[in-house]
């Protein structure tokens, strides 16, 4: 792409979300938004195949939908209160159709159907856009909504995410679809303990940015898209099979990797809030996640996959990928558990 | 306790800057060494624990432990050696480099004092045996073996999560020492059960309980030698150590809740004993044999009369390593015919007759022979369930034949009768296989000279 054109687009999204996460006028957050979706089709069109056609068509179609919802909301909001300040909802219908709709724009379930075509419809670079940073300005705005969501909606929404998230990943061998499934079921851990505590919410999205960022990190250093090709990792970068056993390890919420910490936290909350049985349920069904990690590291790190000999003897080539903040993102995503007392700085 | 763990966790650059050639001696001796200072432990206060830290404590329950945590590592790598001798020398220190952090982490778990502490470790150590077994055994199995094993496991153990921090915000605090003073008596409702449910099932399934256990013959068998010794000496003591530890917090609930699991270990260790007596493969022999003895220690467990604690505490550390000793000599076995079928190698006594007496001795500890401490252990155990109820001693006693026919069956089938054509040409017994043997053998038979110190905070 014109590289005059992607600095426009980019600059364009992240002017976006920062005007979602710092306005404090309902107009101007939509706007936010809206330009957001503005500018992240283009980016996702960047590779002009059919896939890649129809996975912006999607997006499109689900954000749209979303952003009109919102604006719904937000009048709704000003018919009851008369004013347009960011602060949480005046009337039960709109604060429900503002979270549905911000829903829609996360990937919640039950509207979580377009996050994985969508994800594998694009390259990996601009799937790591859409699974991490667009999250940030709908999350932002559940944020200073949250003392008014209804709690049976967002409760059940987040149950049904890591439900689904756990089960949709079982039968993918794509990455990016598994990274997707992924994504749901993280995010229904956030949305979980925005009711109660959204300090939480914020810790569990550093937690899982960093992560999800990590996952992507390797799987371009290696130009990987499936298992397959995962599998083959051992023969390019050897230590690279270590880093993403590790990094998988934790996104499953192992002890004592710092995917753990938003898990136990999360836990902790919820039980300081009388609610026993929904933590158990959610902790046993984030071990279906733990499964398909599992299967992606005896694909990589502890099996040796069966491949024709060329496969295993290619030549070890100084790489010409830059591993951006490689490093520094795995040591966070797999050390960061002993700094658990250091979280009271997000408040 | 600081002077356990940063030595054993600098075991860990001690490996990668050893030469290729100098990697096992290392190791061997410095964790050898540290073994020997962990008999500092010994050293218990009669009427409280040993503090070190607002952290770490120790006291006549987790010390044995530790000590017997801390024996392993030296006899694992000694162990490890002749299967890894084809390995590059980075897969020699990667493997080493595993044992060294399960060992580090299992002596975090014994000595930890925050519960939440010891939850972290206990389920950090699947992830370094997930590891061994997965890399480094060698059968296709071996992949359903390590997901078994996890998934057993981690479902057992998230409800204890939550259980741990609903009991923290009631009480205050999760400190141990704290804890067991102010724990305030269950009565029978329905959440009180489902929490001595959460509390229990993580150390049930770890145990393993007999209804639970079938992540333990496959983990058991499909691991290499390393994998199989501290799976059954150390890993499967950590679910009785934690049973020990939170019945104190379970009150008077533990009479009404206990009889299912009762039930359950007390036919489950006839059932696995008698198992025993049908199996082709040595190691799943062995590993059934761990399933039985530990049966015995989770019905002491549930009893909690002073015997049965006793009992229980003395069998865990004789289990340890007499099984520990009973998988070296299988995998003795297994370097020289590359197969676990035990009818394969008959007759050894002819071919190896000094690896014939290590053989003679470790079957007669696993049968609880007088005056070791695998007798003291199971007659305390025997007795206080039968002052708990007298019609018990049936099962009881049948185990104990049993146990005694299948230990005897596993001697005579390897050892005694005609010996098989082919295995004319083996590779007499090693020395290091010999110091292996004996350096098991020789802490079982000198704690019965006196088996006070594993006999635990109760006597």
């Amino acid at each position: 792409m014109n590289p005059y054109i992607f600095t426009i687009l980019l600059t364009t999204l992240i002017l976006s979300t920062m005007m979602v996460i710092t306005s404090s006028h309902w107009l101007m957050a939509w706007i936010g938004l809206e330009m957001n979706m503005m500018a992240f089709i283009p980016i996702m069109m960047k590779t002009p195949n059919p896939r890649a056609t129809e996975a912006s068509t999607k997006y499109l179609l689900t954000q749209a939908t979303a952003s009109a919802l919102l604006m719904m909301a937000i009048i709704i909001n000003l018919m009851y209160s008369g004013q347009w300040t960011i602060t949480k909802l005046f009337n039960p219908t709109a604060s429900t159709l503002m979270t549905v709709a911000l829903a829609i724009k996360l990937g919640l379930a039950p509207f979580h159907f377009w996050v994985p075509e969508v994800t594998q419809g694009i390259p990996l670079t601009t799937g790591l856009i859409l699974l991490t940073w667009q999250k940030l300005a709908p999350l932002s705005i559940l944020y200073q909504i949250s003392p008014s969501i209804n709690l049976y909606l967002i409760l059940t929404m987040s149950l049904l995410s890591i439900l689904i998230g756990g089960w949709g990943g079982l039968n993918q061998t794509q990455l990016r679809k598994i990274m997707a499934y992924s994504s749901i079921a993280h995010m229904g851990w956030m949305t979980t303990i925005l009711p109660y505590n959204p300090t939480l919410t914020l810790l569990n999205l550093l937690i899982y940015i960093t992560m999800t960022f990590t996952m992507f990190m390797l799987f371009i250093q290696n130009s990987t898209t499936t298992t397959l090709s995962l599998s083959q990792a051992w023969n390019k970068t050897p230590i690279i099979t270590t880093l993403t056993m590790l990094t998988l390890l934790s996104m499953g919420g192992l002890p004592p990797l710092s995917g753990f910490m938003p898990k136990w936290m999360i836990i902790q909350e919820l039980t300081k809030n009388d609610m026993l049985i929904m933590p158990t349920l959610m902790a046993i069904v984030a071990l279906l996640n733990l499964y398909f990690y599992m299967r992606l590291t005896y694909a990589t790190a502890l099996t040796l996959f069966p491949s024709t000999n060329n496969m295993k003897m290619k030549w070890q080539f100084n790489p010409t990928k830059r591993a951006t903040l490689l490093p520094t993102a795995i040591v966070i995503s797999t050390m960061l558990l002993p700094l658990t007392p250091m979280l009271s700085i997000l408040l | 306790m600081l002077k356990f763990i940063i030595p054993t966790i600098m075991l860990m650059p001690l490996t990668w800057l050893s030469k290729n050639n100098l990697i096992w001696i290392n190791s061997t001796t410095h964790s050898l060494l540290i073994s020997l200072s962990s008999l500092l432990l010994l050293n218990q206060l009669n009427d409280n624990s040993l503090n070190y830290s607002l952290v770490f404590f120790s006291d006549p329950l987790s010390a044995p432990l530790l000590i017997l945590t801390m024996w392993l590592l030296p006899l694992m790598l000694m162990a490890s050696q002749s299967h890894l001798a084809k390995e590059p020398p980075v897969r020699k220190k990667l493997y080493v480099t595993m044992l060294i952090m399960l060992q580090t982490l299992l002596i975090m778990t014994f000595t930890a004092t925050e519960l939440i502490l010891f939850y972290i470790m206990f389920e950090a150590t699947l992830i370094p045996t997930l590891i061994i077994i997965t890399r480094w055994g060698n059968q296709t199995e071996r992949l359903n073996a390590g997901l078994y094993f996890l998934f057993y496991t981690l479902i057992g153990s998230l409800p204890l999560l939550v259980a741990l921090l609903y009991l923290q915000n009631t009480t205050g605090s999760l400190n141990f020492l704290l804890l067991q003073h102010w724990a305030q008596p269950l009565s029978t409702s329905w959440s009180n059960i489902f929490m001595w449910l959460a509390c229990m099932m993580a150390f049930l399934v770890k145990m393993p309980l007999y209804g639970l256990h079938l992540w333990l013959p496959k983990a058991h068998v499909e691991a290499p030698i390393a994998g199989s010794m501290v799976l059954a000496a150390v890993l499967l003591k950590l679910g009785g150590y934690g049973m020990l530890r939170i019945t104190p917090m379970l009150g008077p609930l533990t009479e009404h809740m206990a009889y299912p699991f009762l039930m359950l270990s007390l036919w489950g260790m006839v059932m696995t004993s008698s198992i025993c007596l049908r199996q082709t493969d040595l190691k799943s022999l062995i590993a059934y044999s761990s399933v039985s003895h530990m049966a015995l220690v989770i019905a002491a467990i549930l009893i909690q009369t002073p015997w049965s604690y006793m009992g229980a505490t003395a069998l865990m550390i004789a289990h340890g390593l007499t099984s520990s000793m009973l998988f070296c000599l299988a995998n003795s076995n297994y370097e020289r015919i590359h197969s676990r079928t035990m009818i394969l190698a008959r007759g050894l006594q002819i071919f190896l007759p000094l690896m014939a007496t290590w053989w003679l001795l470790a079957s007669l500890t696993n049968l609880a022979l007088p005056p070791t401490i695998n007798l003291i252990g199971e007659l305390l155990v025997v007795m206080s369930i039968f002052s708990w109820s007298n019609p018990t001693i049936l099962l009881m006693g049948t185990n104990i034949v049993i146990t005694a026919l299948y230990s005897l069956y596993m001697l005579i089938m390897t050892q005694r009768g005609k010996h098989t054509h082919h295995i004319n040409n083996i590779t007499p017994s090693f020395t290091r296989e010999h110091a292996l043997m004996a350096l098991h053998i020789i802490p079982l038979l000198l704690l019965s000279l006196n088996p006070k110190i594993i006999l635990g905070p109760l006597y």
